[in-house]
């Protein structure tokens, strides 16, 4: 366990850029742009005064009726997370790119061999990597989402008091706020069954490949699918090739993007109607449902199978 | 347990290639062996065999343990340095002292940072900063700090200046080597490490020519310069090797009386270096 953490850390020295310095930096600039916008709009309203619909109103609270704030109120609270939607995107990109260099870079410069020379099995090796993509990523992302979130639902209130509505009180006892982050970081599980299959499979690719571990992880799948396509066309087979991008291609790369499991599993409106419909309770169950299919389970069953292979590829390529 | 490695009919393979061929050799403790072999000879492959880098055909044992099986459990007891600068270019100093000291049971922090307070090295320091020299003097620290029975260095001076290759052997000498240590090295600079070493190996087209201690080695060998006179007397003696040096043969004598050869002219120990050439002779021909 104790070489496991020394593992995970050493990751984290080397990764630092993707995984903590990017986030931050995103989170950085959501806040920042979210609190300039807001300092302006507060000041237009000084200026010109709040028009709503043309009439000029005195202030916030008097322009919209208690109904329409506490719903204000409960969008918020249940919606400010989404701040931070843009850091999950960039957690595809990190986590993509992190399998796709982990175990090829280390034979590339040769560092491999001095890492082989101590103690630590393959095994731990490899399963460190995939922690860090799968746990440890996803969880500072979550974090930063918090940190962001929270800031924006700060900023907003502010503004809001500025603008003459004071909703400080009604989002500090409404219990959705505190649940939110919580509910995202529900959402961990099913991400890491759901990217099992992309990150076995570049980590895969990156422990075999001697040479452009993107081109053939990329690459390979997609000319095949182009093959496939051309083998249709010019002998006119009825060939059902649509099976292939979507279960194959689809799935095996893009997996790592957060919330890519709505591209196959449509939220069900029935669990999202009502006016809040980004509300993160329902994200997590619409999520958990996936659990519920036979793809993710596959899918994590042949991602474990490929990290598997990794190991046994990283024990035996020989670095000449 | 009285070999350090043992090894019989060890074979590897590169396609239709071998690299290794059937080799069997013994390698007890406390010993600094030194395995010397023309470049493509196939001492990386015996040593990657030896560090479980590589399947292979054949029996090999290091420390009684089967490196193809055992190789997690057998890196807590063996060390290599396998070439120069494969330390990671982003790590600093202070984590690579933290990452083996965090892993390895036999790692001695203190040993390690006293060795590098004596050098430039600073902990904040990142690999990609250092010259090759520096490279090698962290890597070393971190190798002597851990109490292995059994160090591999494969040309683990290559490209060092003449001062970082001494201080090198020499550490390695006075803090690090004792009876319940064995060294093997390779290297092509075989002049510099001749005094260091108890046993020499040589190793050609994936079979080893020569296996023997030095005291073997200079009680076997006798090189004499022969004085124009006597040439022919000495060439009935089979020298293995012949050279000229100021108008003078200079020749090398395998398994010849040292007092039948004496007669012939000046006799004295032969050097690695010319042993080697003269027991590689053709090897790129």
């Amino acid at each position: 366990m104790n070489t496991m953490k020394w593992l995970l850390r050493r990751e984290f020295w080397e990764h630092k850029g993707g995984f903590f310095w990017t986030p931050l930096v995103v989170s950085a600039i959501m806040t920042v742009v979210l609190a300039v916008s807001l300092a302006a709009a507060v000041t237009m309203g000084y200026q010109k005064g709040v028009h709503i619909n043309g009439a000029d109103v005195g202030s916030l609270s008097e322009a919209m009726n208690p109904e329409q704030q506490a719903q204000f109120v409960t969008g918020l609270t249940h919606g400010y997370m989404g701040t931070g939607a843009p850091l999950f995107m960039v957690l595809g990109f990190v986590v993509f790119f992190f399998c796709l260099s982990s175990l090829f870079d280390e034979r590339k410069d040769r560092s491999v061999l001095f890492w082989k020379s101590l103690p630590v099995s393959d095994a731990e090796t490899v399963l460190s990597k995939v922690a860090i993509a799968l746990v440890v990523a996803p969880v500072i992302s979550v974090a930063f989402a918090t940190i962001t979130g929270v800031l924006s639902l700060l900023f907003i209130c502010i503004a809001a008091a500025a603008a003459g509505l004071n909703i400080f009180g009604s989002v500090l006892t409404s219990g959705a706020v505190y649940l939110a982050p919580f509910q995202i970081a529900a959402i961990i599980p099913v991400y890491i069954l759901w990217a099992l299959p992309t990150v076995g499979w570049l980590m895969m690719v990156s422990a075999w490949a001697k040479t452009k571990p993107f081109l053939w992880a990329v690459g390979a799948p997609l000319l095949i699918g182009v093959l496939l396509l051309w083998f249709k066309a010019l002998f006119g087979l009825e060939l059902e090739t649509d099976w292939y991008w979507r279960d194959i291609v689809a799935r095996g790369l893009l997996s790592v993007a957060p919330g890519s499991w709505f591209g196959f599993f449509h939220p069900d409106p029935n669990m999202s109607s009502g006016p809040d419909n980004i509300n993160a309770m329902a994200l997590v169950s619409q999520s958990w449902r996936v659990l519920g299919s036979a793809n993710i389970w596959i899918g994590a069953v042949v991602g474990s199978a490929m990290i598997f292979a990794a190991m046994r590829l990283r024990r035996w390529r020989d670095e000449g | 347990m009285s070999s350090v490695i043992s090894a019989r009919g060890l074979t590897k393979r590169y396609g239709k290639q071998v690299a290794v061929d059937n080799i069997s050799f013994e390698i007890p403790a406390g010993r600094i062996i030194g395995l010397i072999g023309p470049n493509g000879s196939g001492k990386t492959t015996t040593l990657k065999a030896a560090l479980g880098l590589i399947p292979f055909e054949g029996e090999l044992k290091v420390l009684g343990l089967d490196p193809r099986t055992h190789r997690d459990e057998l890196m807590e007891q063996v060390c290599f340095i396998a070439d120069v600068a494969v330390l990671p270019r982003w790590i600093r100093v202070r984590e690579v002292v933290d990452f083996v000291a965090g892993v390895h049971p036999k790692f001695d922090r203190t040993k390690a940072e006293r060795y590098l307070a004596n050098t430039k090295l600073k902990p904040s320091m990142k690999v990609k900063e250092m010259s090759k020299g520096m490279i090698v003097q962290l890597h070393l620290a971190l190798v002597m700090a851990i109490d292995a029975k059994l160090l591999v260095l494969d040309e683990p001076t290559l490209g060092l200046d003449i001062l970082y290759r001494k201080q090198f052997y020499q550490n390695l000498l006075e803090d690090y080597f004792d009876e319940n240590k064995t060294i093997i090295v390779t290297t092509h600079q075989v002049e510099e490490i001749e005094h260091i070493l108890s046993d020499l190996m040589f190793i050609r087209e994936g079979r080893i020519t020569l296996s023997a201690s030095m005291d073997e080695i200079s009680e076997r060998f006798v090189e004499v310069m022969v004085p124009a006179e006597n040439v022919a007397a000495a060439k009935a003696l089979n020298p293995i090797d012949e050279r000229q040096v100021f108008g003078k043969s200079v020749m090398l004598f395998d398994g010849v009386p040292r007092a039948q050869v004496a007669a012939l002219g000046e006799t004295r120990n032969v050097g690695i270096a010319d042993l080697f050439v003269a027991k590689m002779k053709g090897t790129y021909a």
